[in-house]
């Protein structure tokens, strides 16, 4: 039994690295959020008060509100993105293996990159949508996809999800085969169509499947920050600006250290409230 | 599927069989319109790659047409401006630094907690998750606030600490379910030939991590290649850059202009998109390993 407690002396160094640059870093970010810290000078202790202008002022409780939002759009639209990508492709094995490694190009690109595209591709004038929709005759479509605070969000949110429904696929195409053949096979001899087959037999089994790329993708689109950082940076207007945008700008923007910190501890707690929550939700769901 | 089933009943008639026919188009017209959707999935990459090569005069002129032949100037002045070889050196530097560390320290400590299950081990995971869902933000200002204070600002061994802490939870999920499901008997042969932990983790369960090892490390170089926030903070030295942050130099500092943005894009990607080419396979693999659990 020694032996085996002494076991636990392997996870020193994963440990140490934690500890020193990511649970210390996080108990720092709480202590600098009851502080008015600038970054340089004295820290001041003004107790709760970054917390209750959080809470005070609808502009913070607004951007909390878009970064569930935009989550929820992104999350929904890759989810069906995703399923009707792998569910053509699942039926397809001659060009299965090539489309899913196409559709996953997009995902192994940075953020950077992804971000100067769409922003060129969105521009007003020159960008390529707007050119493209003159040429098929559609100019009366044309938009000023990132400048008008009604649709940038949207915009933003098209950009994310092109990037990801390759991910989305390759989870939902790795779900697809582990459904024995034998379940389709009885499908299709009862006559069930193509979609039959797909809604009454294949989703039911996914649910696995679907509880991890719901998970996955609605944690990393609730810490998105580098796509809008890049394309609209919080604009037009406040329509853009997460939660995160408004860490970093007064974080690097304003050197507002203290009421970065509160954010981000607001920030952290989101991110752990959902994602607690959807676990349950979804196991739950998958049991019953 | 269909093609064995609509041979086997073609056999069966004679003359024009219209049910085979009719049945090969749609199975035709089905995978046309599905390439042509991943197609346009493509379409913005492909724009990438196509302005790349135009010049500015062209893409003022015809935004969208093909250029008229490969001009190669916006790509010299890109690689002669935005330090690029230098970049590609950092990044692959620190990319492999914080591989070798994350592989190491993430297979020990994944050992014990694939072993043992007791409340030591489930606190241990509990900070692993925590790990694994903390946006980098947030952790972002004290890092820079101890960095500048402990004088790692600016320096190799501070990022590739930083973004050691930031994937070590990855590589202990990654290793612990692999170990759990190396069979236990491997380990008391060893044992009763008085191997100490140790030498058994380094000569029974080592040698059978290297699949997973490359499917991890696949991984954190593309989020450690790729990564924006944590070199764009930590480090500001232009010598010391990484091509992300090259890239975002190069193309923030001069607005958009096309002629920069796209060869900077492409030479951004290029060294990942190679790598994917090869091991397509195993990335592929790799992202789907979460789903299967």
């Amino acid at each position: 039994m020694r032996a085996r407690r002494s076991l636990y002396l392997f996870t020193f160094p994963a440990l140490l690295v934690i500890g020193l640059f990511f649970i210390h870093p996080i108990i720092l970010t709480f202590d600098m959020s009851l502080t008015n810290y600038k970054g340089i000078g004295e820290a001041n202790d003004i107790g709760w008060r970054n917390y209750e202008r959080i809470v005070a002022r609808d502009r913070y409780l607004n951007e909390i509100w878009l970064t569930l939002w935009y989550t929820v759009i992104v999350v929904s639209a890759l989810t069906v993105t995703g399923l009707f990508f792998a569910a053509m492709l699942h039926r397809l094995p001659l060009i299965r293996n090539f489309s899913r490694a196409a559709l996953y190009t997009p995902a192994m690109m940075s953020f950077v990159v992804v971000g100067y595209i769409w922003q060129f591709l969105y521009s007003p004038l020159n960008g390529g949508i707007n050119v493209a929709l003159r040429d098929l005759g559609l100019g009366a479509w044309e938009q000023n996809w990132l400048g008008d605070p009604s649709i940038a969000l949207y915009s933003v949110a098209f950009a994310q999800i092109w990037m990801f429904t390759g991910f989305t696929c390759a989870i939902f195409l790795a779900g697809f085969a582990g459904i024995p053949e034998e379940i389709n096979e009885a499908g299709r001899l009862e006559g069930a169509s193509s979609w039959q087959r797909f809604r009454y037999l294949e989703l039911p089994l996914l649910g696995p499947s679907i509880t991890v790329s719901v998970m996955l993708t609605t944690i990393g689109t609730l810490k998105t920050f580098e796509l809008p950082f890049i394309l609209t940076k919080g604009g037009p207007d406040g329509a853009t600006r997460l939660l995160s945008i408004d860490i970093i700008d007064n974080l690097f923007g304003q050197y507002k250290f203290g009421f970065a910190s509160a954010l981000s501890i607001v920030m952290l707690v989101i991110v752990l409230a959902v994602a607690f929550l959807q676990n349950k939700v979804l196991r739950d769901r998958e049991q019953a | 599927m269909s093609l064995t089933e609509t041979q086997t009943t073609a056999r069966a008639h004679t003359g024009p069989d219209w049910d085979f026919i009719t049945r090969r188009a749609k199975s035709i017209l089905v995978h046309g319109i599905v390439l042509a959707l991943v197609g346009i999935m493509l379409l913005p990459l492909i724009y990438m790659v196509m302005m790349s090569f135009k010049t500015s005069t062209e893409i003022a002129q015809d935004p969208l047409g093909l250029p008229d032949s490969l001009y190669w100037g916006n790509y010299m002045a890109a690689l002669s401006s935005m330090g690029y070889v230098r970049s590609v050196l950092n990044s692959l530097g620190i990319t492999l630094s914080v591989i070798v560390v994350v592989v190491f320290a993430g297979a020990m400590a994944a050992y014990p907690l694939a072993r043992l299950q007791n409340r030591t081990s489930r606190v241990i995971v509990m900070i692993m998750a925590l790990g694994l869902a903390t946006p980098n933000f947030v952790t972002i200002t004290p890092i820079y606030v101890i960095f500048r204070d402990i004088g790692l600002l600016d320096s190799y061994l501070g990022i590739v600490l930083a973004f050691a802490a930031l994937k070590l939870p990855l590589a202990v999920f990654f290793y612990t379910s692999f170990i759990a499901a190396i069979p236990m008997e491997l380990e008391e042969a060893a044992r009763l030939d008085n191997c100490n932990n140790w030498q058994i983790f380094w000569h029974v369960i080592r040698p059978l991590l290297a699949p997973v090892t490359a499917t991890l490390s696949l991984f954190v170089m593309i989020m450690v290649w790729n990564d924006f926030i944590y070199p764009l903070l930590l480090l500001t030295d232009k010598d010391k850059l990484t091509v992300m942050i090259a890239v975002y130099k190069f193309v923030g500092n001069t607005g958009i202009d096309p002629t920069k943005l796209f060869p900077a894009a492409v030479l951004g990607s290029l060294p990942l998109l190679l790598m994917f080419a090869v091991f397509q396979r195993k990335i592929m693999a790799g992202a789907t390993a979460g789903a299967v659990k």
